[in-house]
């Protein structure tokens, strides 16, 4: 019976892997065990009562207002297809260097990677978006889907992104717990705000390993990556900054106001959606029909968020009735190696779940178990959270299981074989875990910007 | 209903300042999610991990959604009304108010939403589950008919 939480955990992974929604297979199957647990007198109804109260404070949560309108600034850019003009007159800049175009989908991608924080989503707009261009330039298919996935899953790590949001929300929430654990009861804070800070030099040096990557193969091997035929059309200045400005000034509003303090990150959020919007506008495609189709998808993302949310929420009550929380302690207590001991099992442990969740169901699910007991252990909080977004990133890009590969596979040509994807997303691999251990050695590399602008 | 509380939602963001106002986005944030979970339902919008259910015969995934439906969706939708039950009615006998002194008056109507969702998403529920059932019995049917034909 010590073990039923442990149980209940593999149990639940069993269940999603039936393929039933999410948020209803984690409460539905925590709901059965707490059953079995009053049946058998293991477990106290009281835990559950405090369900409301947890729903609640969903509700009325302020930050976590910031997740629709994220995605509704996303979604916008995408419909409005201010991302693919981006992408076409970018590919067009970089058309006299070899390897342009993968230059070019990276640097959208990273753009866009703040909006849309579903790894699917954002690997699927990718792949439809340039994979049949890059096919058409002569790209080696592993060259091409390589680049895409990679790109597709910048938007965990980059901000502002809805995975940063989500996890410095749960993220604070644990350290305060942890603060009071260890007797402070002045606690400090983390906000995503600080998580933001804390990404974006680990995101930035990942775009740049990436395009050094790219730089060098197509050196390397040219045949992978053939120059664009035609003269290559020289690109007016204008028409570059029409389809390159806007997009930029929005993202660096959105983060400019974060970091300078004027706005908090939904606000900011709220001038991002907005901006989205006015762009959209002005480029004329914004009409009622597609306004319609982006707020009802802005809407049917959210409600899955905070549904999932919920179904945490009833998984973590019955956890916490079963004892769990004791249980992950003591197990953390007998590991060996200490807090780097500890942190390395963590990320391991994420690691193998992101093959079977996505980062929301991991930041709910996972995070609220084992992010008190590290940060008791003395764990920075910003560089705990960069990590796992790192590591989880990671994770959506590892054959055979990875996320990012399925949804890549789903929308490519069959002409692209599925080893193809896993050979050209193996280097990318490398990068992100070459990445994984600087940050483990030097982790002033996430600390240092936040540390230093506030406090 | 989407699509106002949106647009609301992100232009009023844009005066901050007031609490009123605040709460006011709070509260059609929650709206929004809380009455969407059901729309959401309907649209096939909920996240699964599809890695073997999108391998599976139209049949077969009506036979998970059914017996997802009735195992935890449907107890799922009573156990949370019950569970919230007795919280909103407390909210409605003392009218409660924002704990700010400026703040809205509503949050007992707010807090009725808790008691919304559980009912539209179990309505939506069962909806779901007998388009299942009947996708099941269908394609068994189509079976039995092509087999006296042959």
């Amino acid at each position: 019976m010590e073990y039923l939480p442990l149980l209940m955990f593999v149990a639940i992974c069993l269940v999603l892997l039936l393929g039933y929604p999410v948020a209803f297979s984690l409460a539905g199957t925590s709901l059965a065990f707490a059953l079995i647990g009053l049946a058998t007198g293991h477990f106290d109804a009281a835990f559950l009562h405090a369900l409301p109260n947890r729903i609640y404070g969903t509700m009325g949560n302020n930050s976590l207002v910031a997740v629709p309108l994220f995605v509704l600034m996303g979604v916008m850019l995408e419909k409005s297809r201010i991302a693919e003009d981006l992408l076409h007159s970018m590919s067009r800049v970089f058309g006299s260097v070899r390897g342009g175009l993968g230059l070019s989908v990276v640097v959208v991608g990273m753009l866009l990677a703040a909006s849309t924080g579903i790894v699917g989503a954002t690997v699927v707009t990718m792949g439809l978006m340039s994979l049949p261009s890059m096919l058409k330039q002569g790209y080696s298919p592993a060259l091409a889907t390589g680049t895409i996935c990679a790109t597709g899953t910048l938007g965990q790590i980059i901000p502002p992104s809805i995975a940063l949001v989500l996890l410095g929300d749960i993220l604070s929430s644990a350290y305060s717990q942890a603060q009071l654990n260890m007797g402070i009861f002045t606690p400090k804070t983390v906000s995503i705000g600080d998580l933001f800070l804390g990404a974006i030099i680990p995101g930035l040096v990942l775009v740049l390993l990436y395009c050094a990557y790219l730089v060098f193969y197509t050196r390397w091997k040219p045949t992978a990556a053939p120059m664009a035929d035609g003269d290559g059309q020289p690109i007016a200045i204008g028409e570059v900054v029409y389809s390159l400005l806007p997009p930029m000034v929005l993202i660096l509003a959105v983060l400019g106001s974060i970091l300078a303090g004027i706005a908090t990150p939904t606000e900011a959020a709220g001038v991002g959606a907005l901006g989205a919007t006015v762009l959209a506008l002005l480029r004329n495609e914004l009409t009622l029909a597609r306004l319609r189709e982006v707020v009802l998808s802005t809407t049917e993302v959210t409600a899955m968020v905070f549904m999932i949310l919920i179904g945490a929420a009833v998984f973590s009550l019955v956890f916490r009735g079963f004892g769990g929380e004791e249980m992950v302690e003591s197990l953390f207590a007998q590991l060996p190696g200490g807090v780097f001991g500890a942190t390395l099992v963590v990320m391991l442990i994420i690691f193998l779940l992101g093959f079977i969740l996505d980062f929301i169901e991991i930041t709910f699910v996972v995070v609220p178990i084992v992010g008190p007991v590290l940060l008791t252990l003395g764990v920075d909080p910003i560089w705990l959270g960069v990590m796992i977004a790192l590591n989880l990133q990671t994770s959506f890009l590892t054959p055979p299981f990875g996320f990012a590969l399925f949804y890549l596979r789903g929308v490519a040509p069959p002409g692209v074989l599925t080893s193809d994807i896993y050979r050209g997303v193996a280097p990318f691999v490398a990068l992100q875990l070459l990445l994984m251990g600087v940050l483990a050695l030097w982790p002033q590399l996430a600390t240092w910007l936040p540390y230093t602008l506030m406090r | 209903m989407g699509l106002t509380c949106a647009v609301v939602v992100m232009r009023y963001y844009l005066q901050t300042g007031s609490i009123a106002l605040q709460e006011s986005v709070n509260y059609l944030h929650a709206s929004v999610f809380m009455l969407a979970i059901a729309y959401t339902l309907q649209r096939g919008g909920h996240v699964r991990v599809d890695i073997f259910y999108r391998n599976l015969s139209p049949v077969g995934q009506a036979w998970i959604d059914t017996l997802g439906g009735l195992l935890f969706l449907l107890p799922l939708c009573v156990v949370m009304f019950w569970l919230n039950w007795d919280y909103v009615i407390n909210s409605w006998t003392v009218k409660e108010t924002s704990s700010e002194s400026s703040g809205l008056a509503w949050v007992y109507l707010l807090k009725t939403l808790m008691l919304i969702m559980p009912v539209t998403l179990l309505l939506q529920g069962i909806a779901e589950t007998i388009k299942n059932i009947l996708i099941i019995a269908n394609r068994a049917a189509d079976n039995g008919s092509t087999d006296t034909q042959s």
